[in-house]
């Protein structure tokens, strides 16, 4: 892992920040990041690279030798002195890192006199420290969770009305500790707005050899121009010319399926609704919805001259009433 | 997946601790706080649906993570209980929204 962030900035403090401040910052990230709490795939590497900044700089000892070291901190014998180890660093960048983790009687051993080391060499720091502090809070002790199944995740799917009637196959790319990655999702023709897809074994890691948690994608259907969608029935408004409401006409509707036709009955005024039996989103295991077209009586915006002579004969001649009290 | 095929209905208070690796006393604790939910049978005997074994390690990765104590935990699940449902909801009301309010079916263009 050679490009990790910073642990303070990981936090969100600054390298002078005190043991108080440390600890607000990771009660705060913790709380947002904790896996349980949010259900984002992305959430999990976070709070993970949140508990190991944490794990590291709430412990004065670990926190002076990662101020040294830096990432590599665990790699360096107790009693190197900084400098030291830079300039080692440098001069052999190849095999640096191979010297290092032999352990302390291989690196170099210069007796520190600077701020971070007056104590000198106790035993169990150094052991604690070469394997990964196990003594220690949140990475260490994470690893002491012991077995533990992950977390269930959620990860909203959004979906057309075109795709939810067909179906069909989908990448996804889901963020994890280790990296996004790429899955792929059968989507069965159907689905509803809100429905879980379950993918097992997809959620969160588990510790310890354990089971991961699931994956839930919620279903969520993308406002459609012309569909409305209500549960698995489909609205379309169904725009009329005066004429074809008053006189019946047989249209052509485009539904998700291919297009229909709609008989439309004479004397249909607006508002009503033509049900196209079986025309909505199909049902894997049952009656598939319906597909309702609204109508609305549209008049033309520019009447032209003979259309108008036309309305204004009939306005003559017509007795009907359309707010006449009953 | 021999595992799910071989996954019995529910557990009894020795199996359910070497599933969760919990000790049974730790398990039993649990149930005492309201944590966890449990049948008793005649004997006395305490029996979990599997659906705790995810239960059970939600509290132990909260009570790890957060540091919280079993007490506070119960307030905790809860509270992420209801958090989840009222999520839900939200989500329904405002499908709802979207589909009343509609889109303009006449644009003026």
């Amino acid at each position: 892992m050679a490009d990790r962030r910073d642990f303070y900035e990981v936090l969100g403090v600054s390298r002078d920040a005190s043991p108080d401040e440390i600890q607000r910052a990771y009660r705060k990230l913790a709380r947002t990041y904790h896996p349980d709490v949010n259900k984002d795939p992305g959430a999990e590497a976070r709070f993970q690279e949140i508990a190991e900044a944490y794990d590291v700089l709430s412990d004065p000892d670990t926190r002076r030798r990662y101020d040294a070291f830096g990432h590599d901190f665990r790699q360096v014998p107790e009693d190197v002195d900084p400098e030291t180890w830079a300039r080692a660093r440098a001069g052999a960048s190849a095999s640096g890192r191979g010297r290092g983790r032999a352990g302390a009687g291989a690196g170099p051993r210069v007796w520190s006199t600077g701020g971070f080391g007056d104590q000198g060499v106790d035993v169990e720091d150094l052991f604690g420290d070469l394997f990964g502090g196990m003594g220690g809070f949140g990475a260490g002790r994470r690893r002491g969770w012991g077995s533990i199944q992950g977390a269930d995740q959620e990860v909203e799917l959004e979906l057309s009305v075109e795709e939810a009637y067909h179906g069909g196959r989908r990448w996804l790319s889901i963020s994890g500790p280790s990296g996004p990655r790429s899955i792929e999702v059968d989507i069965p023709p159907g689905v509803v707005d809100g429905q879980r897809i379950r993918l097992g074994g997809q959620g969160g890691q588990g510790t310890g050899g354990a089971q991961a948690g699931d994956l839930y994608l919620v279903v969520r259907i993308a406002p459609h121009p012309r569909y409305r969608v209500e549960g698995r029935d489909l609205h379309v408004d169904l725009p009329l010319a005066p004429w074809e409401a008053a006189l019946g006409t047989s249209v052509v509707v485009d539904t998700p399926g291919g297009e229909a036709k709609v008989r439309v009955p004479p004397g249909t005024s607006s508002g009503r609704r033509l049900r196209l039996r079986g025309r909505g989103l199909p049902h894997p295991r049952g009656r598939a919805g319906d597909l309702f077209a609204d109508v609305r009586i549209v008049v033309p915006p520019k009447l032209t001259d003979r259309e108008r002579e036309l309305f204004e004969e009939l306005a003559r001649t017509s007795t009907f009433d359309p707010r006449r009290r009953q | 997946m021999t595992q799910a095929l071989t996954r019995p209905r529910r557990y009894d208070l020795e199996s359910f601790a070497r599933a969760t690796g919990l000790h049974p006393e730790l398990v039993r604790r649990f149930v005492a706080l309201g944590l966890l939910d449990a049948t008793r049978d005649a004997a006395g005997g305490l029996w979990f649906s599997p659906a705790q074994l995810a239960a059970a390690a939600r509290i132990r990765r909260l009570r790890a993570g957060l540091s919280l104590n079993y007490a506070a935990l119960g307030v905790v699940v809860d509270l992420l209980d209801r958090v989840a449902e009222l999520e839900a909801a939200l989500r329904t009301a405002h499908t709802t929204a979207r589909r009343t309010g509609g889109t303009p079916w006449i644009r003026n263009d």
